[in-house]
């Protein structure tokens, strides 16, 4: 007899539009802190311990938020807006005033990605004027280290995901297109290392494992598709996991590399196993299209929370799998 | 003549002078001189001081008188005088060595006279001395010689009942002190050991040319089976002679005298105790040979009554006897007579009705069997024969309301018609893959028993053996118990994952007049089940709403088909029913109720009206009300805490019973108590009547489409449950001695209805209501009916054909004269009476 499925811990209400984005930072200060940015253009910084909002931050002219982070060794809010921008915010000692600002000149919804070369330097990839085009600049300097045009039409870049690898000299790219392309880019070289057809439709989200050098993407159709990369850095397509509905707006590992989330467009998150997608849980709570789901980066793990924001203006959090094999 | 007689005065003359010194003497020697005259008569050889004529007149005439002489004074003081030594080899050497029959006979006298006492115990060591030292195979085998003993049938007859009935007469006599050996459990085994022993020797007289007779062996067979002790009798015997018939020609010949010589009236019991005996069909035809052919008794038991009239042998007796009567061609007309008398049995509508469960189903396996072992000559003369028995049977069988029935009436029905090989054409039924359809099944398929007889003969090492390989079992088994669990997935436990659904893209509707129009008139798919779905919820949410189209919105409901096949549609359904039958309760029930029996409703909507009336009742008679509909708003699909749809299954008012049961019985330990639950009114007590009543009319009043009384037993069966159910409920409500005098008048008629179902039905009604009427109700209001009503269900809970029905029967029994009991105890009450 499985587990009846399981509730929320709380809820967080009161964001005032639809949650597009969300981010924890719950290892650096004394407060456990959830960032959202909401279809309004407010970002809302919770306090997990007291539940409430602890600031509003009004930014982008009222412009639908679509990406919040926060740069972790420079206490730095970043956010990127439907206005084109993206803001770099200082948020310390009480202050909420946008530090800086870069103009991205895209139209669409790829949200950017960060990622932390050295302490205080982070490269930015984000989308650029043209439908096809990647650019990544460095921060804080912010000089432009490249553009990332593919040759053949693949439509709108639809996300992005930057990261490291431990073996190769310089960062990588995985960017998935309009028309379900995935593409391998190596951003020093600024050449197609790999090319894949994961969807038919659109690629809506992706995420990457580093240390498993495993990936999943999903897209407006009923297929999540997982895909690994080999030492020749190809991307290799995996199994196929089934929905029952179709549309997944994000895709998050947990920290620890056991856990998968989809937010999904059938108003639930769905939880699997990362290693062998086993299906674990279908996290039932919200009444309109979830559109982001994020882990919590506690340092102890039986804290850890999934929260899930979505349309109905509504953010859920979840604690779920956090003790080991019998309770969660 | 002189030198006949001679001899015979000589002993008679040396017995009387022993016997008188025996009484006399006070000298040792002088005893233990007469003790060694008498036994020198009974030793043989070169060395023996007496002639063999005198011997044979001591063993004809004296040895009897000697034996008894010596345990009449077995207190006396030259007795104990004797050395244990002496003791020994003259006084219980006289026993052991004299003919086995006389001895036997004097010591079951003896036991039984004295009482308990050392000379019983001594008589007891010999008579034990006597079984060990095999005296008993050479009493069989002493009569089964050409020069037995000449002697009176009355005493062949104590004789034999000595043998037979020895543990009892011991047991009766030595209550617990009695020796193992003499226990059932190792005396039957041990005779059936010695008359083993008897039947090789006679086999070896018979080679060696002596003519040999079995009938004292035979009829003590045959006597130790009339008493029941068959099991462990022929466990011994059966194996044994199946193995050495195997082989020997005159063993089996021995074999077949041995049950041709067994008294007629004692037949029966030796053959139905062989059968579950041997191993196999094979082994059968070898012991008994044609038996079956030249004895008239032995083929009516096997034939007919062990087939036909009893039915508590498991499939390997049927196997058995079947096998048997098909293994030899001169026995094949009978299988074919068989076969028909079975296939008439298994066909007839009237047995199909009125024998239990247990016995049609004994009847189809005989008849699937003796089918699956016919050749293809004897099919086709039976064809015609067969087809009718499976036509017709066919057609009683489907038209039972039991679902095992109709079950079984399928299985027959296909492997008859693939067996007859109709133009190619084999019935092909669904039913649900049970384990009593799986046996019937298989019955079709012959068994291949390669008998492992030979091994019998060592069984003795065979344990030893199995507890050799079991560890070794054991341990490949948890050897291969850890797979390779090291994924790190394999430890995260999924939880529920049911709830997750299609996801529809209309919105529900969300008032219930959008439902009903849609309902009503609506041809989208989606629309009609996103109402169907939102209706139950809606009702409840709204009660006045609901108030204003509640009957119309029923006979919507009523009225519906599963025209775009729905999931759970049925459960669905009839939630939404429910609901409004629940907030609406005294018109809906009015417009079901008279529904009920209008014209042009089917089965499945009549149902449906009963369906919907009692779980509505049950929802009403709830006293937890709230928390319910609390539940059911929140759960977006209403039909997660919906009970499954009951359908034909008749299990939830058993459980209601059950309860009932259970909270009568006073428990005395009952640890902590719960908090007093908040009382609430019951909001079925006013309404009893509105669900109960209206029922009651009209039913016995057939149309065209509906015939209660007639061919519907179905309907009728389930109207009765729920109008017990009904009762149930009203326990406690003042109209409830009203509606148990109503119930009990309209059941009375359809009491020994011939369809089970409405008999349960019956019961359960009668049951209900003795729960329900209190004990005073029911002497002063129901007083006249109870006497009928209790010497019926005597009738039934001892008669009835089926288990169900006799155990509700005496269920009611004991509810009845419970509240009797408790009543006519009650001193107030008594009072109220006179």
């Amino acid at each position: 007899m499985s587990r009846p499925a399981p509730t929320p811990v709380y809820t967080l209400r009161g964001a005032g539009g639809p949650l597009n984005t969300l981010h924890f930072s719950c290892n650096g200060g004394d407060t456990p802190l959830l960032y959202s940015g909401s279809g309004k253009g407010s970002i809302h910084i919770w306090n997990l311990n007291t539940r409430r909002a602890e600031r509003i931050v009004e930014g982008h002219s009222g412009n639908s938020i679509i990406w919040v982070s926060t740069l972790q060794t420079t206490d730095t809010l970043i956010s990127q807006g439907r206005d084109m921008q993206v803001c770099l915010w200082d948020l310390s000692e009480g202050r909420s005033e946008v530090a800086d600002s870069v103009w991205t000149g895209s139209v669409g919804f790829c949200q950017c990605s960060v990622l932390e070369t050295s302490p205080g330097n982070h490269l930015l990839a984000f989308p650029g004027q043209q439908t096809e085009e990647i650019k990544i600049i460095e921060l804080p300097s912010k000089t432009l280290v490249c553009t990332l045009v593919p040759d053949t039409k693949m439509g709108m870049v639809m996300c992005v995901k930057l990261w490291q690898p431990d073996s190769g000299p310089g960062p990588l790219l995985v960017a998935g297109y309009e028309d379900g392309s995935l593409l391998l880019w190596d951003v020093t070289q600024r050449s197609i290392l790999s090319q894949t057809k994961a969807h038919p439709e659109p690629v809506m989200c992706l995420t990457f494992d580093p240390e498993r050098l495993r990936g999943i993407s999903g897209s407006s159709e009923k297929n999540l598709a997982s895909w690994t990369l080999d030492r020749q850095n190809n991307l290799q397509l995996q199994d196929n996991v089934t929905l029952v509905n179709p549309g997944v707006s994000q895709l998050c590992i947990r920290g620890d590399g056991k856990l998968l989330a989809s937010a999904g467009w059938d108003h639930r998150v769905r939880v699997f196993g990362w290693k062998r997608l086993k299906p674990l849980a279908v996290l039932q709570y919200h009444t309109d299209m979830v559109q982001s789901v994020a882990f919590s980066d506690h340092q102890d793990p039986r804290e850890r929370l999934l929260a899930a924001g979505s349309k109905d203006q509504r953010i859920s959090l979840w604690s779920i799998y956090n003790e080991g094999a019998d309770t969660g | 003549m002189e030198t006949h007689t001679e001899p015979n005065i000589e002993v008679r003359l040396a017995v009387a002078q022993s016997f008188r010194t025996l009484n006399t003497a006070t000298d040792n020697k002088d005893i233990i001189a007469a003790l060694q005259t008498l036994s020198s008569y009974l030793n043989e050889g070169p060395e023996s001081k007496t002639t063999s004529p005198q011997r044979a007149e001591f063993r004809r005439a004296h040895f009897t008188r000697s034996l008894q002489f010596l345990v009449s004074n077995i207190q006396a003081d030259w007795v104990h005088g004797l050395t244990a030594a002496q003791r020994t080899e003259l006084w219980d050497g006289l026993f052991l060595k004299g003919p086995p029959e006389q001895t036997l006979l004097v010591l079951m006298d003896g036991i039984g006279e004295l009482s308990a006492s050392a000379a019983l115990d001594h008589l007891v060591s010999i008579t034990e001395k006597f079984l060990q030292s095999h005296r008993l195979a050479d009493l069989l085998w002493s009569y089964s010689q050409q020069t037995a003993p000449s002697d009176s049938p009355q005493l062949r007859e104590t004789l034999l009942g000595r043998i037979v009935s020895l543990p009892d007469l011991t047991a009766n006599k030595l209550r617990l002190n009695n020796k193992p050996l003499f226990l059932p459990q190792q005396y039957y085994p041990l005779l059936a050991t010695e008359m083993l022993t008897t039947l090789e020797r006679t086999c070896k007289a018979l080679k060696g040319g002596t003519d040999c007779s079995l009938t004292f062996v035979a009829q003590t067979l045959g006597k130790v089976c009339i008493q029941g002790h068959s099991g462990l009798f022929l466990a011994v015997l059966a194996p044994r002679l199946s193995v050495c018939s195997r082989s020997d020609m005159v063993w089996q010949r021995v074999c077949w005298k041995l049950f041709e010589n067994v008294p007629q009236r004692w037949v029966e019991s030796v053959l139905t105790g062989l059968v579950q005996a041997v191993s196999g069909p094979a082994a059968l035809g070898r012991i008994i040979g044609n038996l079956v052919l030249t004895n008239k008794k032995a083929q009516f038991v096997i034939t007919h009554k062990l087939l036909l009239l009893q039915y508590k042998y498991e499939t390997r007796i049927l196997r058995i006897i079947l096998g048997y009567l098909a293994a030899d061609k001169d026995r094949r007309p009978l299988l074919i007579q068989v076969l028909r008398s079975v296939s008439q049995a298994w066909a007839n509508p009237s047995a199909v009705k009125h024998t239990s469960l247990e016995q049609q189903l004994y009847v189809s396996k005989a008849l699937l069997l003796s089918v699956s072992l016919l050749n293809k000559s004897e099919l086709q003369e039976l064809h015609s024969d067969l087809l009718q028995c499976m036509l017709g049977g066919m057609q009683s069988h489907l038209d039972s309301s039991v679902v095992r029935i109709r079950h079984v009436g399928m299985v027959v029905g296909e492997c008859l018609s693939s067996r007859l090989d109709i133009g190619g054409a084999a019935l092909k039924f669904e039913y649900d893959q049970d384990e009593e359809t799986q046996e019937l099944l298989s019955l079709m398929t012959p068994v291949t028993d390669d008998e492992p007889e030979a091994e019998l003969v060592n069984v003795i090492d065979s344990p030893q053996e199995k507890t050799e390989t079991t560890p070794h079992a054991e341990k490949e088994t948890q050897k291969t118990d850890p797979d390779s669990d090291l994924d790190s997935d394999d430890e995260l436990t999924p939880y529920d994952m049911s709830a997750d659904q299609e996801l529809n893209k209309a919105s529900p509707p969300r008032y219930l007049r959008d439902c009903l129009e849609s309902l009503m008139s609506s041809d989208d798919p989606v629309r009609v089940e996103l109402s169907l779905r939102a209706v139950e919820g809606l009702v409840r949410k709204n009660a006045f709403a609901a108030r204003e189209i509640s009957v119309q919105l029923t006979k919507v409901l009523l009225h519906m088909e599963d025209k775009y096949s729905i999931s759970s549609f049925l459960n669905l359904r009839q939630a939404a029913m429910v609901a409004l039958a629940v907030t609406d309760t005294v018109p809906v029930t009015q417009y079901l109720t008279a529904e009920f029996y209008s014209l042009n409703y089917s089965l499945r909507q009549r149902l449906d009206i009963l369906e919907v009336l009692s779980l509505a009742a049950q929802e009403l008679s709830k006293p937890n009300k709230e928390t319910r509909e609390r539940c059911s708003l929140i759960s977006n699909s209403a039909s997660t805490d919906l009970t499954p749809y009951p359908g034909d299954n008749p299990v939830h008012w058993r459980q209601e019973v059950e309860k009932r049961i259970q909270s009568k019985t006073r428990r005395l330990s009952k640890g902590v108590t719960k908090p007093p639950a908040k009382a609430t009114p019951n909001r079925y007590a006013p309404v009893a009547g509105h669900f109960f009543f209206p029922l009651l009319r009209n039913y016995d009043k057939p149309q065209m489409t509906f015939d209660l009384l007639g061919s519907d037993h179905l309907v009728l069966g389930r109207l009765i449950h729920t109008l017990g159910l009904f009762m149930h409920l009203a326990v406690n409500a003042p109209v409830a001695a009203l509606m148990g005098r109503a119930l009990l008048d309209f059941v009375w008629a359809v009491r020994y209805h011939v369809d089970q179902m409405v008999r349960r039905g019956v019961l359960f009604a009668v049951c209900s209501v003795f729960l329900s009427v209190n004990s005073q109700n029911l002497l002063v209001d129901l007083s006249d009916q109870l006497f009928e009503t209790r010497t019926w269900l005597a009738d039934v809970a001892e008669r009835d054909t089926d288990a169900d029905c006799r155990s509700l029967a005496v269920q009611s029994l004991v509810l009845m004269d419970q509240s009797l009991k408790k009543q006519l105890q009650d001193p107030q009450a008594l009072r109220m009476e006179s």
